[in-house]
Formats: C-alpha cells, structure tokens, sequence
C-alpha cells in the first residue's frame, strides 16, 4: 500500500486508478485497505485539495465546459484536477453507460488532469454510493476535485454537502431555470453558470429572467449567488470562472462531512430504522463515527451497534 | 415516347495512393465506367497530413490520400477533368479538396466553368452516422453555403453538396426518417443560403437547382420504388412552396444512389450478388423516379474492401441492367397503381410530419445539437438488430437457411480479400515532405494568412482556399487553420436512454453470471467501448455499448476518434476491465499493436483485456490473437446476447486463472 500511494501522488495513472478501486470496492476486506490507505495518504501527502460540484442538465453543456476548466486550471494555474462523473444505473439489468468522456478529452500526456466515470448504481441522489469514498482519496492527490453530477431534482442536495463549492449550469432556452426553481435546486448553487454564451440575445433573456427570480428562490437571508456568463467552444468566461473557483473556494473539512455520508449509508443499508436507531440511541452519526474511529469503521461496526440496540 | 438515356455508372473506388488510385481509375474507364467517384483516405476526410500521429495507421486504406495539390495532379495524370463527370466523397475538408481540384484545373489551362461533379459536404449525415466531421454546425454550414455561392458563379455545373440520406439508411433509419432527414438537410442548407442573403433573388432558383441527392435503397425493394417517388415528389412541393421556384427543371429530384451495404452478409457472401440486384432495381424501375448515377458496393464488402475484379462484376450488372433488357424502352411503369400511390402517400405523410417536428425545434442544426437525430437513429438500429436478434426479420444465411456448401468465391489466393498496398505508404509520405520543400514558404504563410483572416470575418473562404492549394499548402494546414479559428466539434451520441428489445433467459442468465463477478470483484464489471483511429462509422459500437450495459456491464463510451494513446488513458483510468475497439477501416493490426504497446508501457498489460469488431478477415485472426487479442467479432457475429456471453466468459475465466482473493 505504501508503494501504491507512492506511485498514485506521483501521478501514476494506473496507480490512482488501483487506488480509487480500493475506494469503490465493496467486499468487507476491503475496509482494512482503505483505512491503510487513508492512513498512507494522510502521511504521505499534504495535499487537501477542494471539492468542487458541477452540476446542471443534460445537454447544458456541463461536460465540455469541465474538460475547458481542467485543462485551464492545469495550464494557467499550476494545479491537478480530478474529475468524478456520476451517471445514472438501469434499474432492470444493474448497468449504466458512462458517456461523459466522449466531451471530456484531457491531454493524454497530462496525468496531473484524472477522469473517472462512477455509476450511480440504485441511490437516487446526483451521487454513487461510493462517490464520497472516492472524492476522501482524490482529494489527497489532486488540488481540484470536480465532482459531475447530472440532473436536477432535491436529492442533488447531497452533492452540496460533500462540496466546497457548488456551480449549476443552466443553457440560454433550456427552459431550465423554470423546473429548477419548482425542484428547488436554486437553493443549492453558490454560483450559476450560464453556458452557451455565444447564443446572446437567449443569454441575455436568460440572466434577466434570473435576476428578477432568484431573489425568491433563495433560502432567507442568503443573497442571491452571481451569474457568470461562459462558452465551452469558444472559451469565454473560462478564465473568470476558474478565477472564481481558485480565489472564491474556502476548503471544507471531510471530517465534517463524514457524518453526513455516514448518515447516508445508514440510511440506504439500514433503512429507517438504522437512521432512528443512530440518531436515538446511538447519539447522532458525528459521535458515532468518532467513537468508532472512522467512517470505514463506524461502517464495520454499525452492524453490531444496532443488533445490540434492538 | 424516346428511350431513357442510361444513367451515369460509377464505382465508388480508390486505395493505397495516388498513383494506384489513378491507374485504378483509368483502367475502370476503359471498362466502360462513365463517371469517377473518389473514396478518400480518413486522414484527408478528417483534415491531417498523413504523417501526423492519428493517420500513420490510416494512409489509403480505404481511399485516396491526398496531402496538397501535387498529390491530386497525380490522381488526375491522363484523365481529362473537363471531360469528367467526378464525385467526390467528401465533407468537413469539402471545401479544400473542390479548391484542390480548381487549382489542378488552373494549372493545366482548363477553365473551371467546365468542371462537372459532386462534392458529398454533407456534414449532417456526418454527424449522425459517419463520424469524419471536424467543426461544429454553424461553421459546417458556412463552409458548405461558401461553396455554394462560389459555384453559382465560377463552376456552374458542379454540385458544391449533396444531400446524403444513403448514410442514414446504413445507420438505421426507416424510409420515413430517411425522407425527412435529408429533406431536413436541404432546407437547413437552403435556409441558411436565404439568411445569408449573398445569393440575388433572381438567382435563388438556379441555386435550388443545384441541390442534389445521394440516396440509399435497401432490401425491400418496393417500399424503396416508393421512397424514391415520394422524394421526387416532397422535393417539388418544397421547392415550389418554401422557396417560389417557378420553373419545373429546377425543381427536378435529382440523385445518386449507393444500395444498401448494410444487409449484405459475412455468411454466404456470394448471396450479396442478388440483394444489390434486388436493390438495383429498387432505384431503376421507375422511370419518374430514376437514378441519374448509381454505384454499387461489391459482393464482399462485409468481408473487407472490394478488389477491382468484385467491383467489373457489380459494373456489369449496371451494364446488363441498362443494356441488355428493356427498362429504358418504357415510360413510368407505376403511374397510376392504386398501390404504389398510396403506399407514396403514406410515406409522405409520415416524412411530412417528422419535417414539421424538426422544424419546430428549431431546425437541422438544433436536432443535431439536441441529439434529437441521433437519438432516433441509434433507436432504430437497436430496433433492427433486435428483431434479427430475434428472427422476427429474416435474412437469409443469417438467421435462415444457414446450411450452405463453402463458397468457392472465398478459395482463391487471396481469400476473396482485398489488401492496400502498404509499400506506397512511404511514397506518400515521401511526396508530402518533397512538397513541403519546394515550395515558396512566404506564399505559404500569406494564404494562411488570408484564410484565417476570411474564417474570423465574414468574407468567403473558398478564393482564399484556392490559393492554400496554388501555394501547395497541405491539408492539414488549411483544417489546421480552420481548427484553430472554428474548434472542434463533438455531437451527441445518441446512445443515453436506449433500450435493447431482448428479454431472453440467455439474457437473464448473464446477468445472474455478472451479478456473480460483481460479488467477487467487488464492484461491476467495466467494459470501455470505443472506436481507435479516424473511422466513425460508429453505430456497431453504439449498439454493443447498449447491449453491455443490458446485460449489466458498467459501459465507459469513448465515442470516436480516438488515437490508440487515449484509449489506453480511458482504460487505465478508469479501470476497465475490458477494451472493446470497433474497427472498419481496415487498420485493426496497427492499432491493436498500439494499443497492446499502450497498455504495457502503463504497466496494464494482461490487466485489462483487449477484444475487437469490425470488417476483419479471417486470415487476420491469428495475427490479432499473436498481438494478445482475447476476442474478435466480425459482422457473422450479429448475436448481440452471445458477444456479450463471450466477453462474460473471458472475464470468469480471467477470475478462476487469478485464483480467489
């Protein structure tokens, strides 16, 4: 494990990889080798790169725009980028076409910029049940964590809590804007992209119509978030939004952020009742997971926990 | 009432390099061909020099490749342009290779009014079905109305695009979306020429006029009849009502056909024989409705590219057809059938309504942007397979009467196969460099210059194209340019949301069988699907991803146009478990070798497995399983449950060899 975080901070493609598999595995033996790994990357690496949220719906433009970001955060500013797609399983056969990486092309010289597509295999929100896994090891190697999720609905607001930073992209005559307050997504964006610029005058309808409802939408007593104006084809507003996304973000702690997803994953194994037992009779899923010493080992031990209870 | 004339015979040719390619073309004259028809190399459709990186593996294989004006003077030694009625298939770079040809003209003191042909520049199609696009719509259409504008007034009988439906068919469409598409296309393009405004109103109808169609016909040969006279029809409405075009000839149907590769059969490949007969007469019968050029692909092509003997024996069936029986003698053979009639208005109607849906989103350019096209492409093909899958759709030799004696065609020397002639590789490369060096560098910059200069404003590039090809300016140079000025465009798949019809217990079966593998490695199987090299006929692809994923694989799609370096970095980065390369272009050693190459130096090597598909001879198996190919499909392969069963099967075996964790 040693030699593998090695490798993987030194950018080895494979590596990394191997890594994130270890983070995706769902054999209980894998557990062990991911608090090793945890433990290696913690004393490996000083890196604690920021988790970023891309999110909007199909056809907006979100994949072409984050292969620009990459690229752009890479080139101008020095930094390593990873990118975690997320897209929808089949309900029937348990597969998923992962089809983001046709848009997304990063230089194949360039193992500082990483893409990994994730299925979203029967959870329902914008993320893979294993995507908060993945995202505690990236973070360790790349300085950017892009998180893409696609489509828009109340559960996305999972992807608010394990980012620092949440951008919604939304096209000139989507209509888009109009579904998304109903879902009520316009709560969760610090920051509305506006992409396909270069369609101006539907831009323009569009930035208007959103500063007249934005205010609305918006939670009481949080402002109404910026609107920038960007083009994946042809790059502008690229550079300002990166700008943004390096000057604007303000690291959140994992740790933190480990009882949310610890709550998640009960919920999903354990359903209702493993969340009423955790949050009654096991005093709430941060003190669990501290107890236990982990979020992998609040997971192997949650089990006996509630036997215990019930 | 005269006889009918014959219609122009063509055979869709041209390999290796220029100077094969004009030997090929000279010898196919003295056969008694009446037109050229130029295929080109993917590098040239795809605008890059072949000694770029991507082309290496792709030099004449399956066409021409041409690298500047020298080039086409040596495709063009000894046969008078002026007296030749040459098509060009050609698009994204459509516009390069007509100035290429200008220039040719210029140089020998043939004047450019007296060039006749066809540029393909059909960049739709090539979105949806045949992949060698490189700018995104709104450029594509600029370039092709340029093209248009230039020739109304300086070669006034060449048609600068053609509209395409012959690729669609192959993609899957049914006859309805295969009038409304290219119906689409048309309009897309005659709105766009209307908006620009450059065309005088006076003229607008000789513009019209030069819109012309290249068009499929498949197996059901009737249904075809009909589809050929409800265009004919559809078009003169159109024409008549949307653009006010008076005089009758202009608003004629005029169309090339290619019949259908698309059902032509690995199994009992001399059967191909009658289908392109059958689907021969599908476009001649009627005489309203009769093709004015007609190429037709060889009995083998689902074996490999055709040799000059397969494709003298599919010329003399135009020859019988148009010399030996009475066809010609007759007026329309149709008119008045009750049945025809209404089978040509239900078409139309159907073609009519699926117009009206295109235009409400906006138009050509929006549904291609949308995926809206593709998406119902990819879903009528899925929609094919399915029911030959199924045996629902019968096709003989296939999934019928499958019992047949060897076929003595195959046994000659060669297979039956066609080999490029790799040694002419180094020529042409050889000939690009010689090029590049004799030639005045200052020139070279200047129309650069110019070109980029045109593209960024609103002047037309194809005057300063002709002197990118004057100044032996090379192709990767001009789309170079273009690239820089324009980007590149990357349209929709069109494979989200498709469904396969197979609920079989084979399929359910593998499920359990991967539900099985995912348990023991503890996450989903991941198969990367995509296409290594230049060629994007991509719907054999799309269609695999779709299966894998119904019988539960996780699918990366990679999509098209991928040198042999970024499938590698898909795979390892993603941890694939399995590469599945579709290649038709007949490059499948090279890049298996790359991609072998590629995934040993990123220490994956025997990590992730490498199985392909495509048009790939049997003499090459053992060659491809040397490279450490685990699995090859060829077009006899149509069980889409049983690609899947195998691929299942290398991973398990791979599983029990690694022995249990």
């Amino acid at each position: 494990m040693k030699a593998l975080v090695e490798r993987a901070l030194a950018f080895h493609t494979l590596s990394i990889s191997d890594l994130v598999a270890t983070f995706e595995d769902a054999r209980p033996s894998a557990v062990a080798r991911r608090r090793e790994a945890l433990a290696e990357l913690d004393r490996q690496s000083m890196t604690r790169g920021r988790i970023v949220g891309i999110t909007g719906t199909p056809g907006s433009g979100k994949s072409t725009l984050i292969g620009r970001i990459g690229v752009e955060l890479h080139q101008q500013h020095g930094l390593s980028v990873a990118v975690v797609a997320v897209d929808p399983s089949s309900l029937v056969s348990g597969g998923a076409l992962l089809g983001d990486r046709v848009r997304v092309r990063f230089p194949v010289d360039r193992p500082e910029l990483y893409f990994r597509s994730q299925a979203s295999e029967t959870e329902l929100g914008g993320l893979g049940p294993d995507t908060f896994q993945v995202c505690r090891a990236l973070h360790h190697v790349f300085d950017i964590v892009i998180v893409e999720t696609v489509g828009i609905g109340q559960s996305e607001v999972d992807v608010r809590w394990l980012c620092d930073r949440m951008y919604l992209v939304l096209q000139p005559l989507g209509g888009d804007e109009v579904q998304m307050l109903k879902a009520g997504i316009m709560e969760v964006p610090d920051v509305i992209v506006v992409n396909k610029c270069d369609e101006e005058v539907a831009a323009r309808r569009l930035v208007v119509s959103l500063g007249s409802s934005l205010p609305l939408s918006r939670p009481f007593g949080a402002g109404p978030p910026p609107v920038m104006l960007t083009s994946a084809l042809s790059g502008v507003g690229i550079e300002a939004l990166c700008t943004d996304l390096v000057s604007q973000i303000k690291r959140g702690e994992l740790v933190h952020k480990e009882a949310h997803f610890f709550s998640r994953w009960v919920k999903s194994e354990w359903g209702r009742i493993g969340l009423a037992v955790l949050d009654d009779e096991l005093g709430g899923a941060e003190r669990f997971v501290a107890a236990a010493g982990g979020f992998d080992e609040a997971q192997g031990t949650f089990g006996a926990a509630v036997r215990r209870v019930l | 009432m005269k006889p009918d004339a014959p219609w122009i015979f063509r055979t869709y040719a041209g390999h290796s390099s220029p100077r094969a390619s004009n030997r090929l073309y000279r010898a196919n004259l003295e056969r008694g061909q009446t037109g050229l028809s130029i295929a080109f190399d993917l590098p040239t459709q795809c605008g890059y020099d072949s000694d770029h990186p991507i082309a290496r593996p792709e030099i004449g294989k399956v066409g021409v490749p041409i690298n500047s004006i020298d080039d086409m003077h040596l495709l063009f030694e000894e046969i008078p342009v002026e007296k030749m009625n040459t098509s060009m298939t050609i698009n994204a770079t459509s516009m390069w290779l007509l100035a290429l040809y200008i220039g040719v003209a210029r140089e020998r003191g043939v004047p450019a009014t007296s060039l006749t042909g066809t540029t393909q520049n059909d960049i739709v199609k090539e979105y949806l079905a045949r992949g060698t696009y490189i700018f995104p719509p709104d450029a594509s259409f600029r370039l092709i109305a340029e093209m248009y504008e230039h020739c109304l007034d300086h070669v006034p009988e060449w048609n600068a695009s053609n509209v395409c439906s012959y690729h669609l068919q192959e993609a899957g469409a049914t006859p309805t979306e295969e009038l409304a598409f290219a119906l689409s296309t048309a309009i897309g393009v005659l709105d766009t020429l209307k908006a620009r405004g450059r065309v005088p109103a006076a003229e607008f109808g000789r513009l019209v006029g030069r819109i012309s169609f290249f068009v499929n016909a498949g197996i059901r040969f009737v249904e075809e009849m009909c589809k050929m006279r409800a265009f004919t029809e559809l078009w003169d409405e159109l024409t008549r009502e949307r653009y006010g075009v008076t005089d009758a000839k202009q608003r004629r149907f005029r169309y090339g056909v290619q019949v259908n590769s698309l059902g032509l059969t690995e199994q009992q490949p001399e059967n191909n024989a009658w289908r392109i007969l059958l689907e021969t007469l599908g476009v001649t019968l009627s005489r309203n409705a009769r093709a004015r050029a007609l190429q037709l692909p060889a009995w083998n092509e689902a074996l490999s590219l055709p040799r000059p003997w397969d494709q003298q024996w599919s010329l003399r069936l135009q020859q019988i057809l148009a010399f030996e029986t009475d066809l010609l003698e007759y007026p329309d053979l149709f008119d008045g059938s009750p049945v025809v009639v209404a089978k040509v208005s239900s078409l139309k109607e159907e073609a009519k309504a699926e117009i009206q849906r295109i235009l409400d989103m906006g138009g050509v350019k929006a549904a291609i942007e949308s995926g809206y096209m593709k998406g119902r492409l990819v879903k009528s093909m899925t929609e094919r397979i399915s029911r030959i899958n199924t045996g629902e759709q019968v096709v003989v030799g296939l999934n019928k009467f499958t019992d047949g004696l060897p076929s003595p065609l195959l046994s000659g020397a060669d297979g039956g196969v066609f080999r490029t002639d790799d040694s002419s590789i180094e020529e042409t490369l050889a000939r690009l460099e010689e090029t590049r060096q004799k030639r005045d560098p200052a020139r070279v910059a200047a129309a650069l210059d110019r070109l980029r200069a045109a593209a960024r404003g609103t002047d037309s590039m194809m005057e300063p194209s002709i002197e990118c090809a004057l100044a032996r300016v090379t192709t990767g140079e001009w789309a170079g340019t273009l690239r820089e000025v324009f980007g590149e465009f990357r349209p929709a798949t069109g494979i989200d949301g498709q469904r396969l019809g197979l609920e079989t217990d084979r399929v359910t079966e593998l499920r359990t069988r991967i539900g099985a593998l995912t348990k023991q490695m503890g996450r989903r199987p991941r198969l990367l699907v995509g296409k290594p090299g230049l060629d994007g006929h991509s719907n054999g692809a799309e269609v695999i991803a779709i299966s894998a994923r119904h019988v539960g694989f996780d699918v990366i799609y990679s999509g098209i146009r991928l040198t042999a370096a970024d499938i590698v970095q898909s795979a390892v980065a993603e941890g694939a478990d399995v590469i599945g390369a579709s290649i038709l272009s007949g490059s499948h050693l090279e890049l298996a070798a790359q991609i072998q190459d590629g995934l040993d130096k990123a220490g994956a090597k025997g990590r992730i497995h490498l199985v392909m598909g495509g048009i790939i001879p049997a003499a090459d198996f053992e060659p491809l399983k040397k490279l450490g190919v685990r699995r090859i499909f060829t077009p006899a392969d149509f069980g889409l449950v049983e690609v899947m069963a195998q691929i299942v099967e290398l991973l398990e075996g791979s599983r029990r060899n690694e022995g249990q964790e």
